[in-house]
This record gives structure tokens, sequence and C-alpha cells, in this order.
């Protein structure tokens, strides 16, 4: 059984850290947007009109808070867990206590969900101030959806921490994994002008989805619950299978 | 009958891969015992350690802590045991009282009792002054006094101690030593590995010696040492033609001498006498490590 105190515990522990660098953390979460927005915004926007049928600013925020809030979580279960696991080696420590390990790593998924959270909400914050937010009620509708997303990137991060045996591991995981979600997956363009085949590939990652179900609700086009409950179904299963894996193989690395 | 028994290994196993690091280890700890665990690097010290904590799944035989197997170790049995890990696992991002406060958060103690503890602790510890500061600013000392004060947090009925005092200077190690002791007075059980064997000697009240995931002996220090280097030790230069073997518990060729270990001094004394050149002292656990495990190097 997987107790709720003990699973707090192990966020709590985060939170104490995050208290400390707060300022530090808002400010690289409320900068960024500013870079990409400026960039993107005033870059591309001069050329591209528009976009899905809005204007390109609109079109790109959602996308912006999709992508900042995956790679906060991914982020944190890559380079944060691993460091955690294997330089500090306080997952050593946790589990000399009676956390156990699914409870620390769910820990570390809900943590990750929280700073992906936070992060799309600067997003949000900024691109609202700019002027991308059509609709602010849908917009802070997405951030449970955000939240619900980044348990499952949590998750994949988790499983390639599982894999890792140093550092530069990461390198396939951002390479590989994170990039793809970048330029694939509706952050920037619509997914429907690539070739097929990159289209089919860009509904295997779950960023597809989050962007899918998101960009509607800021811009504030009609979008029924079934699409959302249909998207956001593929973070369920997708997180369950990651964080699975990820526990069975950290499970036989640390214990066995 | 076994009531007392906090820890009862029986033909422990275990295997990582195909190499044995534990092979039928059999060893018990009382209640309000201090038990040490010798052995050289590599005998399977800190493994079985892991496997008393449920940090490792065991390959065969028994292992029951507080009277239950640790296949499947309870959330309330974790919570009566402490942990001072070999490496320095305390957490660099936050605080000394944080440190201690993270730890009993994972305990589920409640605000009373953690503030309350975490009082106690840092004064045990004479770690008072240093509370508020980072753990990378500690000394190696303090860093050990205080992953031994996190590992209080849940005043822990056993306490599992790999190597506490390794690498600390002598005052660093006297004060751990004290804290040990008091512990044990107040009827707190001891498993404590080192490779300090006058540490093991003042503190522990059985010795259990291991070496290749074996058992070799176990006994009190005292038992030990008599067993196998009775009460002295004479160290005498080569070459000698003395019939010194029927006077000692032992001997050994050490290449440019050889060690006599007795129980009767004055008599061997009497036979050195003006023909040798020798020295001698009491003996100690450490005489009777080298007996059992020998003397080569063990890195490799």
């Amino acid at each position: 059984m997987v107790s709720f105190f003990s699973t707090l515990a192990v966020i709590y522990r985060q939170f104490l850290v995050w208290k400390k660098l707060f300022w530090s953390s808002m400010a690289t979460n409320i900068a960024n947007p500013i870079l990409f927005l400026f960039a993107f915004g005033f870059g591309l926007g001069r050329f591209v009109e528009v976009m899905g049928g809005v204007s390109y600013m609109i079109f790109v925020v959602p996308g912006m808070m999709a992508y900042s809030a995956m790679f906060a979580a991914s982020f944190e279960t890559t380079i944060g867990s691993f460091s955690r696991y294997y330089l500090h080696r306080n997952w050593n420590a946790v589990l000399s206590t009676p956390v156990t390990l699914a409870e620390l790593l769910l820990g570390e998924v809900l943590w990750a969900s929280f700073k992906g959270t936070i992060s799309a909400s600067c997003v949000l914050f900024i691109g609202w101030l700019w002027g991308g937010v059509e609709s602010l009620s849908g917009a802070l509708f997405c951030l449970p959806i955000v939240f619900f997303s980044c348990l499952c990137f949590g998750s994949f991060g988790l499983l390639a921490t599982a894999y890792a045996k140093g550092y530069e591991f990461f390198s396939y995981f951002f390479t590989f994994w994170v990039t793809p979600m970048f330029v694939f997956c509706g952050v920037f363009f619509e997914v429907n002008k690539f070739p097929d085949f990159i289209q089919s590939l860009s509904w295997f990652f779950p960023m597809t989805h989050l962007v899918m179900v998101i960009r509607p609700l800021t811009t504030g086009l009609p979008i029924d619950l079934i699409t959302i409950l249909t998207h956001g179904s593929y973070f369920v299963v997708g997180g369950l299978v990651a964080f699975s894996l990820a526990y069975f193989k950290i499970r036989l690395k640390l214990f066995d | 009958m076994s009531n007392n028994l906090i820890i009862n290994a029986k033909d422990l196993i275990k295997n990582f891969g195909i190499f044995p690091a534990v092979r039928g280890l059999s060893f018990s700890l009382k209640k309000g015992q201090c038990v040490g665990l010798l052995g050289p690097n590599g005998a399977g010290k800190s493994t079985t350690m892991r496997m008393i904590m449920g940090l490792c799944t065991i390959s065969g035989g028994r292992l029951d802590v507080f009277g239950a197997s640790v296949k499947n170790i309870s959330r309330k049995t974790k919570s009566r045991i402490g942990l001072v890990p070999q490496e320095n696992n305390l957490d660099p991002d936050i605080t000394v009282r944080e440190n201690l406060e993270v730890f009993g958060r994972y305990f589920s103690l409640s605000n009373l009792i953690l503030s309350k503890q975490i009082q106690k602790l840092l004064s045990f510890m004479s770690l008072c002054e240093k509370q508020t500061l980072p753990v990378n600013v500690l000394s190696g000392g303090m860093k050990r006094r205080l992953i031994i004060a996190r590992a209080l947090i849940n005043d822990p009925e056993l306490v599992i101690l790999d190597e506490p005092t390794t690498g600390l200077d002598p005052q660093s190690r006297l004060l751990i030593w004290t804290r040990l002791m008091e512990l044990k007075k107040q009827g707190r059980t001891l498993l404590l590995t080192t490779h300090y064997m006058d540490e093991a000697q003042r503190l522990c009240d059985q010795i259990v010696v291991i070496d290749h995931g074996r058992v070799l002996d176990q006994g009190t220090p005292k038992d030990l040492i008599d067993r196998y280097v009775g009460a002295y030790v004479f160290e005498v230069k080569k070459p000698h033609r003395l019939g010194l073997e029927k006077l000692c518990v032992n001997f050994e060729d050490i290449g440019q001498s050889i060690l006599y270990y007795t129980r009767f001094p004055d008599e061997v004394m009497a036979q050195l006498s003006g023909t040798s050149q020798y020295n001698y002292r009491p003996a100690n656990l450490e005489d009777v490590f080298l007996r059992l495990t020998g003397r080569n190097l063990r890195d490799n």
C-alpha cells in the first residue's frame, strides 16, 4: 500500500529545497517564455500572420505552455532525480526509512508535475499579458490538464533515469524524446503541415495530445469533454506504463 | 524463546549475479547487545546490513528482524531501526536542522515529537551551533555526527552502524564512542561494523568475525583473544632457535620475525632472556582478526 504521508514527506523535501531557490526558479520560469515569445511571436509572427485560424501569438502561447511544462517535468525526473539517486545517494537514505520505493518514485513524479504546472502557469501569465490568450477561463482550466500530462512526462523521465548509468545517457533522452516533442508535436506549427509519416510519429508523443487539448482552450475554440478525455487517457496509459517500467527497473537496480 | 532476538540470521545467502557475497551466514543479536560485525573489505558486512534493512533482497536462508522475516519487511519494523550508512548520504541542498526534520517526516513523526527529537539530538551530537548551516560546510566529523543523529530521529530500538568513525580525528571518534555507549545504556541494540579493532573491543559485547561471506568465529572480545592469541604477543627476530611453541596458543612466521601468542608471558620471557631480539605487548582483537583473516591485501 502506498502511504499518503510518506509520499507527502518525499514532496516536502523537494518543497523545502524549492523554497530556497524560489526566486531564481521564478526568474528563469518568467524569462524563458519572454525570450521565446519575443523571438517567435515577433520574429516569426511577422511572416506568419495566421496559423490554425488565429494570430501566430495566440497559436504559439499554448504550445509554449505545453512545451515548458513537459521540459520542466522531464528535467526534474531526469537530471534532478538522477542527481538525488546517483550523486547524493539521497534515495538510499530515504529508503532506509519506512518510505517505500513506490512512494519515493511517486513523490518524485508528483513533484515534477507540480514544477511543470508552475512553469506552464508562468508562460500562461506572460502570454496573457502579451495578448496571446483569448479565453482566460479556458486557459486556467488547462492547468489541471497540464498537471496530469506532467505525471506522464515525469514518468518517462524516470524511466530514462532507471536506465541511466551516467549523465551522458540523458543526451539520448533529450535528443530523441524532448527535442522531437519540441519540433514535431504542434508547438510552433500545425501537425498536419508535416508529411504523413511524421504526423503518425507525432501522435505517438504525449506532447501532441496535450497541445491538441490546451490550444482550443486558450484560444476559446470549442472542444468537447470526450476529446479531452480521449487525449487525457493517453497520458494515463503512457504514464502508468512508463512508471511501472521505471519502478521495476529501479527496484532491480537498487535491491538486487 | 526467540522473543529477545532482535536479529536472527540462519544460513543467509546473497548472490550478486554469479558472485556469492554472503554464503551461509548465521548469527544473532539479542536485545540490548552491541554486536560487532568484523571482516576485511568485501567480507559481506555492508551487504548483510542492507539485507537487515530490507534494502537488498536475500538469495537464500532466513533472516528475521524483530521476529519477522525481512522478505516483506513492514513499515512498522523499519520504523524501529536506525541506519548509519557507510557513505555520507546527507542531503546537501538543505541545512543541518532540515536534514533531521525531513528525515523525521519520512518516519511520519508528529510536529511536536519531531521538534523535541531534533533539539535533543542536536545537543546529543553537539551540533546545536551548526543547525542552520548547509551540510556542505561541515567537517567530516560533523557530517558523521549528523548522520548518527539522523539515524536516531525515530528513537530506534535497533541502531545499525556501518563504519561510523572511519576517517575521523581522535576527538570525533571519542565523542561518537561516548554517545554509542550511552545508546547502549539506554537499552538500545547496536550492530556495528568497523575496521578499528580498538573500537570494536571497546564497544562490543559480542564479535562476529566474517570473511568471504561466512562466519569464521564469534564470541566476546575477551573469549576470542584468549582463544586465538592468549594474553601476550612476542615478536622475536629471526633467526632464533627456541622451543617456544609449546608455551604458545599460536605462532606465526611474518618474514623477518615470528609472532608468538601466549598465555604465559613470564615463562616466554625467561626463555628469551639474553638470547634474542624481541618485543612484546598485550594481545588484542587486531591480533585475533589477522589470525583469522590472514595478512594479505583484500581490495582486489
